[in-house]
């Protein structure tokens, strides 16, 4: 299962509009897609489920792919946060 | 007779009954039920019957209200939320409504445990959510705003923004809530739409019985609850005198161009920050826009918005104001006013470090985008750009180079700059020179002429717009500028008529204004000539107190 670790460093974290966009963009990929932090795992196609991780700038979340196109959803997931 | 206290929100005043909206009005199913497929099949149907409601108004809308329909309609279609609540009822047989409204508590619960506002907002959110699709499951008559069949005042804890955005003012004849305040949704939609509101009043639900009639004063934040004869009598007479007062003014000013009583011509402009915004300060009669914020645009987005969505931005604003200027000031950051995808270095002091055109300087890719999307707007409209924060002539020849570079002076685009800093004031008559016109922020041009933090309530004696300091700073502007730039104030002291009257005796020929205070000030404006607006302006320039030269305007306009 390829996964990789992110920093998130935008001002507002994994809250306001960059939760519904990375959610909107997993709820894309037919992968499985899940985001960590601090062992707290989160469906990342679930905006309620990754609002609850209340992910804040500077926090460094784990994303995990499993299933068709697996590395190629892991590589766009984490260039997007990377960008938000 | 009970009489409430709240923040007043929207003004005007109304007599009509309550019309209690409560989310949480309606009695829950506590039963199971049999045929599980067809209850899970049932909440499938309501979920996606209340996503797609949502995703409509969402449409329909602009700005942050549109972002949390939008998000609203994702958290209906939330995969992990369907699970949980299909799981209910496959394992348990609960009824689809109970399952649902369980399923969403468990992370509105977690979320309102955060630390954060925000979060406890998109609890809220969730709730709200839930409960539709709850609703909707077992055909509960709708508790929301659109089943209002009669004209009433809506009486409410909050209103979700599902409901704010689909308020009739047919039929709304006035708003009260518990919660909220001056910038929540409920009260800035209120305002827009002219529907009178009085936000934070506590105690009101408890007040409210399912028939009482409601007294409504948005313009002095009171709500009496089932009120007597006279109340009612007053408080119907204020709503006919404030037609009354309205339809005049109206008629008085809808002649043509504002001008003071003996002709000399005053932009009578408006302050806006979206659409929505815009169409109702064209509607109190705006004679252009002398400020459109920029930052909106782009707080809260992990990315800036790029040229096409900010040239459709500001074509759909020149296709309602037609041949009426659109004065845009470009982006206003600084690190108190974050966004994520700038660097800004906090500094000692926010207020006095990269912020404005500072920033613009050292990060100027957006401003480049930016003017590049007003030059291709001008094709079709009358624009204007000013620079915020400008503190010398060489930001000022910087910014109209770049004005230049992005083809904006052959676009026919006027140039200008925010005057809010004490050094350009004076050396306004260079900066005049070079540019077509200056906008006096009287906000923080009265916070760095005192070195006093206007966010300090007990430094409010020095945010006062009648200071001595702050007139002769704006006679300053008026008479270095003279013959060579035109001069407009876009601070709140704009909206004061008798402020505005000494403003325009100074040399001040646009007023930009927050909507609601358009017509007083053109009317005002009208009913005096410049002659008497200067010697108004000698009189208090020689007063030595705020107090004592607000009191000699004030007696001029009553």
């Amino acid at each position: 299962m390829p996964e990789k670790e992110v920093k998130l460093t935008n001002e507002v974290g994994l809250h306001a509009r960059p939760a519904a966009v990375f959610s909107k963009a997993a709820a894309g990929f037919s992968a499985d897609v899940t985001v960590a932090k601090g062992g707290q795992e989160a469906n990342a196609k679930s905006i309620m489920a990754v609002l609850k991780l209340d992910v804040k700038k500077g926090d460094a979340v784990t994303i995990a792919t499993e299933g068709d196109g697996a590395e190629d959803a892991l590589e766009e997931l984490v260039t997007l946060l990377e960008s938000l | 007779m009970k009489s409430l206290r709240g923040v007043a929100a929207s003004p005007g005043a109304s007599v009509a009954p309550a019309w209690v909206y409560n989310q949480a009005s309606f009695d829950l199913p506590t039963g199971t039920v049999d045929d599980r497929e067809a209850e899970v099949e049932r909440l499938r149907e309501a979920i996606e019957s209340v996503a797609q409601t949502l995703e409509e108004q969402a449409s329909k809308t602009s700005g942050e209200l549109a972002e949390v329909l939008e998000a609203q309609a994702m958290m209906a279609r939330d995969p992990e939320l369907a699970t949980t609540a299909e799981g209910a009822i496959k394992s348990d047989g609960t009824n689809a409504a109970r399952a649902i409204i369980d399923a969403g508590e468990g992370y509105a619960e977690a979320l309102v445990a955060s630390e954060s506002e925000y979060m406890a907002a998109r609890a809220g959110d969730i709730r709200d959510v839930c409960s539709r699709i709850a609703r909707r499951c077992f055909g509960a008559p709708e508790t929301d705003i659109r089943a209002m069949d009669d004209p009433a005042i809506v009486v409410a804890t909050e209103l979700p923004p599902a409901d704010v955005a689909s308020l009739d003012k047919e039929l709304v004849m006035g708003i009260a809530t518990q919660e909220g305040s001056r910038s929540s949704h409920t009260a800035i939609v209120a305002r827009s739409l002219g529907i009178p509101a009085v936000v934070a009043v506590s105690g009101l639900i408890d007040a409210i019985a399912d028939d009482s009639v409601i007294a409504l004063d948005g313009d002095e934040g009171t709500v009496y609850v089932d009120p007597d004869d006279d109340t009612i009598e007053g408080t119907e007479k204020k709503t006919a005198a404030r037609t009354e007062h309205r339809s005049q003014l109206l008629e008085r000013v809808r002649e043509g161009q504002s001008t003071t009583s003996d002709g000399r011509v005053i932009e009578m402009a408006a302050n806006v920050g979206s659409v929505a915004e815009l169409r109702g300060a064209l509607e109190a009669g705006a004679e252009g826009v002398g400020l459109l914020r920029t930052e909106l645009l782009y707080i809260d987005r992990p990315e800036p918005p790029d040229e096409d969505e900010q040239v459709a931005l500001l074509e759909e604003m020149t296709g309602l104001l037609g041949d009426r200027r659109l004065v845009v000031r470009t982006f206003d950051f600084g690190a108190d006013k974050p966004v994520p995808f700038l660097d800004m270095e906090a500094g000692p002091n926010p207020a006095l470090g990269v912020r404005g055109i500072r920033l613009a300087r050292e990060q100027p890719e957006l401003l480049e985008t930016q003017l590049r999307s007003i030059t291709r707007a001008a094709q079709n409209g009358k624009l204007a750009v000013m620079a915020p924060m400008v503190a010398s002539v060489a930001e000022v020849e910087w910014f109209v180079q770049q004005v230049g570079r992005a083809g904006g002076i052959d676009a026919n685009v006027e140039v200008g700059a925010m005057i809010e800093v004490p050094s350009a004031v004076l050396v306004a008559e260079l900066l005049a020179e070079r540019l077509d016109f200056l906008s006096i922020g009287t906000n923080d041009l009265t916070q760095y002429l005192h070195a006093a933090d206007r966010q300090q309530g007990t430094l409010s004696y020095l945010q006062d717009p009648f200071s001595p300091a702050l007139l002769r700073a704006v006679e300053q502007v008026c008479v270095r500028a003279r013959d060579k730039a035109w001069v407009g104030v876009c601070g709140e002291a704009a909206g004061d008529p008798a402020w505005a009257l000494v403003a325009v005796g100074l040399g001040v020929t646009e007023l930009s204004m927050g909507a609601d205070a358009l017509l007083e000030v053109r009317v005002a404006v009208g009913e005096h000539s410049f002659e008497e607006c200067r010697s108004l302006a000698d009189e208090v320039l020689a007063a030595g107190e705020a107090e004592e030269a607000r009191h000699i305007a004030e007696a001029l306009v009553s």
